[in-house]
């Protein structure tokens, strides 16, 4: 059983401002994170614009679980565990596709979308009395839809989504769901494989400010298709960081002023009416000026909405999923507002993919220094040496005590407040969860 | 082969149009992209597409990656070959570009060839003492060009559903 006391540090030592390296190691601590959070929080599915008519399905992991997320007749969303009740073959063995009912490749068992066994092909040698009602392929047993995001739980007993979202919905709701019509994905999720662990890419979705102009010089220094490029190095002071009960956070940096009046154009003018329909107040204005929002959704969902030319944002979501202590699988996805024109859709795609993914020109730096920190880190003696996270130490019991905003704010925007708050939260849920 | 195209190129331009694939191969591998980005056409269109995995019977859906004209497609250059704005490429991958079963199609009096072939690139990450390969099929317009050649659209399809070597820095 692993003791934390065996790595000299705490987990986490949010009064220090120290952070195991263990955790980003270890293969036993992603044992127990699958046990204690995976299996046991809300954890992102799929887009619900993934599976938009019946019997559309794709198939992703909750957790360390395959599952089928398909759309059923009535129009709901199921989630099915992809490994048949008989022998477990995987009852689909592809990314996506549509399916009548599912049918297992191995001896034929059949299941409805809704995951009831419909016939084994050999009913007629069960034993009499057989409950063929209880050899239904497991449904995830809580499903819930947060503005197009479908989150599953194996946690029977989970607290709704709501609640768990909690005030990190109010910062995420402009970015999801600014138009009548919502978000739609653009692509299927770009899928790749990341050599470091997965807290690593939730960290930096969460308030890593400091990494931006060093790790990312080249983009901000070349980028063509980057409106306000002039603003970049300088976030407003208004800029601010944002933490919350369920460990949720965000960061979003504005444009400092003294800028051509035309890097103000953000979001594309066409489609600016539609949000005032939709958005008012405080979530409307926050839409104002911002040059990036990033945040993550405890565990492992981040997004960010990222200047992709002039007045085009793009929206991306992404999901870290834990492979294993030193390794994540990523999978993004570009969203556009339906409304938009085929043409901004087709331009935020290629422009949200020329900067963030595989290729991506600030993921591939991002990529190489995770992968560079992975294995820098994997060993006795670099684990004596716990990381930094310092710049949270001065303002983490001090948020802004008239915030105007919910959650729990802070600035500057540029200190590890919500990176070890994330931390913080991760390491209660790894305790409180714990047999 | 029953169904041979009637416009395959003769075994000169085929030979002409291999050697060009394989000096330019020989470049990138190099990282000489000065002379390299010489040799794209003022529209060049350059993509690269991954494949969702699908039933057979099933519509195959892939998408685009990467998806650059020429503006986008120098700004990847600047920042791969300059030491300072680069951190996926300094130290530089070690890359070896095998181009094989080439083959070349042009309709009479075109100066240009549809050139379809595979690619198997291998890359070595020195600074974290890995590698591994990227594997896949291009299909390149070429335009004659004097003695030499522009590429006028290159389309890589990768083999992989799953980039597995994530970061993605080389051109393939």
């Amino acid at each position: 059983m692993l003791d934390e006391k065996r790595s000299n540090y705490e987990w986490v030592d949010v009064e220090r401002g120290l952070v195991s390296r263990e955790i980003f190691v270890s293969d036993e601590v992603h044992g127990l994170e699958i046990e204690r959070i995976f299996e046991r929080n809300w954890i992102f599915l799929a887009h619900e614009t993934e599976v938009p008519n019946t019997g559309d399905y794709v198939t992703r992991m909750l957790g360390s679980a395959p599952v089928i997320v398909v759309r059923d007749a009535d129009g709901s969303i199921k989630a099915l565990l992809n490994s048949c009740r008989h022998r477990g073959a995987k009852v689909c063995r592809t990314d996506s596709g549509t399916a009548r009912n599912f049918v297992c490749p191995y001896h034929g068992w059949t299941y409805e979308r809704s995951g009831k066994l419909i016939t084994t092909t050999f009913d007629k040698h069960f034993p009499s009395g057989f409950d063929f009602g209880e050899a239904r392929l497991p449904a995830v047993p809580r499903l819930e839809v947060h503005k197009g995001l479908v989150f599953g739980s194996w946690n029977e007993d989970v607290a709704p989504l709501t609640d768990v979202l909690g005030d990190i919905a109010w910062y995420i709701d402009p970015f999801l769901s600014r138009t009548a019509g919502g978000m739609e994905v653009l692509a299927p999720p770009h899928r790749w494989r990341a050599k470091a662990n997965w807290k690593v890419g939730a960290l930096n979705f969460v308030g890593d400010s400091q990494h931006i102009l060093t790790t990312h010089v080249g983009p901000l220094t070349l980028d063509p298709v980057r409106a306000a490029r002039a603003g970049f190095a300088t976030a407003a002071e208004n800029s601010f960081q944002v933490t919350t009960d369920q460990g949720h956070g965000c960061t979003l940096t504005y444009l400092a002023p003294g800028l051509p009046e035309d890097a103000y154009q953000t979001h594309p003018q066409d489609i600016l009416p539609l949000y005032d329909k939709i958005l008012s107040g405080k979530q409307r204005t926050l839409l104002d000026r911002l040059r990036v929002i990033v945040g993550t959704i405890f565990p492992n969902l981040s997004f960010i909405e990222t200047q992709v030319g002039p007045a085009q944002k793009a929206v991306i979501i992404r999901q870290w999923q834990p492979i294993n202590g030193t390794e994540m699988e990523v999978l993004s996805w570009v969203l556009a507002e339906k409304e938009a024109t085929a043409e901004y859709k087709a331009t935020v795609l290629k422009n949200g993919f020329h900067n963030f993914g595989a290729a991506g020109v600030f993921e591939q730096d991002d990529l190489e220094l995770w992968a560079s920190a992975t294995f820098a880190s994997n060993n006795s003696i670099s684990k004596r040496f716990p990381y930094s996270f310092h710049t949270a130490l001065p303002y983490i019991d001090a948020p802004e005590t008239d915030p105007h905003w919910p959650g729990r704010v802070f600035k500057p925007s540029d200190t590890e407040v919500a990176q070890l708050e994330f931390m913080r939260h991760w390491d209660r849920c790894m305790k409180s969860n714990a047999d | 082969m029953n169904d041979v195209p009637q416009n395959f190129v003769d075994n000169e331009l085929y030979f002409d149009v291999q050697r060009f694939l394989f000096a330019e191969a020989s470049l990138l591998d190099r990282r000489q992209y000065d002379r390299w980005v010489k040799l794209l056409a003022d529209e060049i269109h350059y993509a690269v597409y991954v494949a969702v995995s699908r039933e057979v019977s099933a519509e195959p859906v892939e998408y685009a990656i990467v998806d650059e004209g020429a503006v986008g497609l120098r700004s990847r250059i600047d920042q791969l070959s300059n030491s300072k704005l680069t951190r996926a490429e300094n130290p530089a991958s070690q890359t070896r570009r095998f181009i094989s079963n080439i083959e070349a199609t042009s309709d009479s009096n075109s100066t240009e060839v549809q050139v379809v072939s595979n690619l198997l690139l291998y890359r070595g990450r020195p600074s974290i003492e890995a590698n591994s390969f990227y594997v896949g099929e291009r299909q390149d317009l070429l335009r004659k060009n004097g003695v030499g050649w522009l590429i006028v659209r290159r389309a890589v399809r990768l083999d992989h559903t799953t980039i597995l070597d994530g970061a993605l820095s080389v051109l393939l």
